[in-house]
């Protein structure tokens, strides 16, 4: 392996990622990895909506990830230890670890954040209409639907406020680009990819 | 009632409650892991405050560099609570603080104007901070 990783390296170039991380996912890596992202656009002269945008389309992805990632890392056991095994369910939630994958790169002339995660099969079909269905809206569309939604209560899968989708369509500058990858009888792999 | 101060995280805004001079901000950056949890003590002061508040006008000011799409929805109940205040007849003003190179937030503060024809919005731009990408 230690003869390949450079290919490894080099594959992410090709691609045009500079940033990626794969693994478990928390608020604290993601928000030192918003904070490197937004210092390594600054010296690249990028503009400042261009640079608030990426990191907010990288907040918005790592955030789903953390709350709707299929792949969890529960180390059920050491949390029972730590909370005397009363409430195992409730001890495992607040140390769970969320599993998925973050990009940033640049091509063409524009930055663009890929990510991906796994989710549950039964999950697929409804958010790969809601995603399509923002593919197919203009600007104003979207707004007028970003507004709407927002006025919605939140249903109960949705721990954000299921916002955020619409909001990084609005502010891509071409129709979110997405995926699902079917890997077993309960998981797909999902990802998406915005232009900004 | 007694003041609330919640003081700002690299990822949570500096929130002050004061009952005396009925005046609230928000200041700083919001993307909470659980924005809920995080702003369920602000709604719930707020509540109790409206319930007893004699003052007649209210002012908000929100000085937020960067928020995610579920602080904006908190946002719209914050001023839902506030619209209904404004339609007893209460005066409640609210300024929207923005960077002059962001005009993602100036549409934000103007979207927000758009829905809450009661209260009173000013939109107000301020230079860019020294080091506008410090986190």
């Amino acid at each position: 392996m230690v003869q390949t990783l450079y290919d490894f390296k080099r594959d992410l170039s090709k691609r045009g990622i500079f940033l990626s991380f794969s693994g478990p996912i928390s608020q604290d890596l993601m928000v030192e990895m918003g904070a490197t992202l937004k210092q390594k656009m600054k010296l690249e002269d990028a503009s400042k909506s261009s640079v608030l945008r990426v990191f907010a389309m990288v907040v918005e992805n790592a955030q789903n990830i953390i709350h709707y990632s299929a792949e969890k890392y529960p180390r059920k056991k050491q949390n029972e230890k730590a909370c005397g095994g009363e409430d195992p369910v409730k001890c495992c939630e607040s140390e769970e670890l969320s599993l998925g994958i973050i990009t940033v790169g640049y091509e063409e002339g524009y930055y663009f954040v890929l990510c991906g995660n796994m989710i549950e099969n039964e999950k697929v079909k409804g958010l790969k209409e809601k995603l399509s269905k923002l593919q197919g809206m203009n600007k104003d569309e979207l707004k007028q639907f970003y507004k709407a939604q927002r006025k919605q209560k939140p249903d109960k899968t949705s721990k954000g406020g299921g916002l955020g989708f619409i909001e990084m369509a609005r502010k891509a500058s071409r129709p979110i680009e997405f995926d699902f990858k079917k890997i077993d009888e309960d998981l797909s792999f999902f990802s998406v990819k915005i232009i900004i | 009632m007694e003041k609330l101060i919640i003081g700002a995280t690299n990822y949570t805004p500096e929130i002050c409650l004061d009952p005396d001079s009925s005046r609230i901000s928000v200041k700083g950056k919001s993307y909470p892991e659980n924005t809920a949890e995080f702003y369920s003590p602000v709604l719930n002061w707020l509540e109790n405050y409206l319930d007893n508040a004699h003052s007649d006008s209210l002012t908000i000011s929100f000085d937020v560099s960067y928020f995610n799409s579920s602080s904006s929805k908190v946002f719209l109940d914050l001023f839902d609570m506030f619209e209904a205040e404004a339609d007893k007849g209460k005066t409640i003003i609210v300024n929207w603080i923005y960077d002059k190179n962001d005009k993602d937030n100036l549409e934000f503060g103007e979207e927000f104007q758009e829905d809450y024809a009661t209260l009173k919005f000013n939109l107000i731009q301020k230079e860019s901070e020294e080091d506008p990408f410090a986190n």
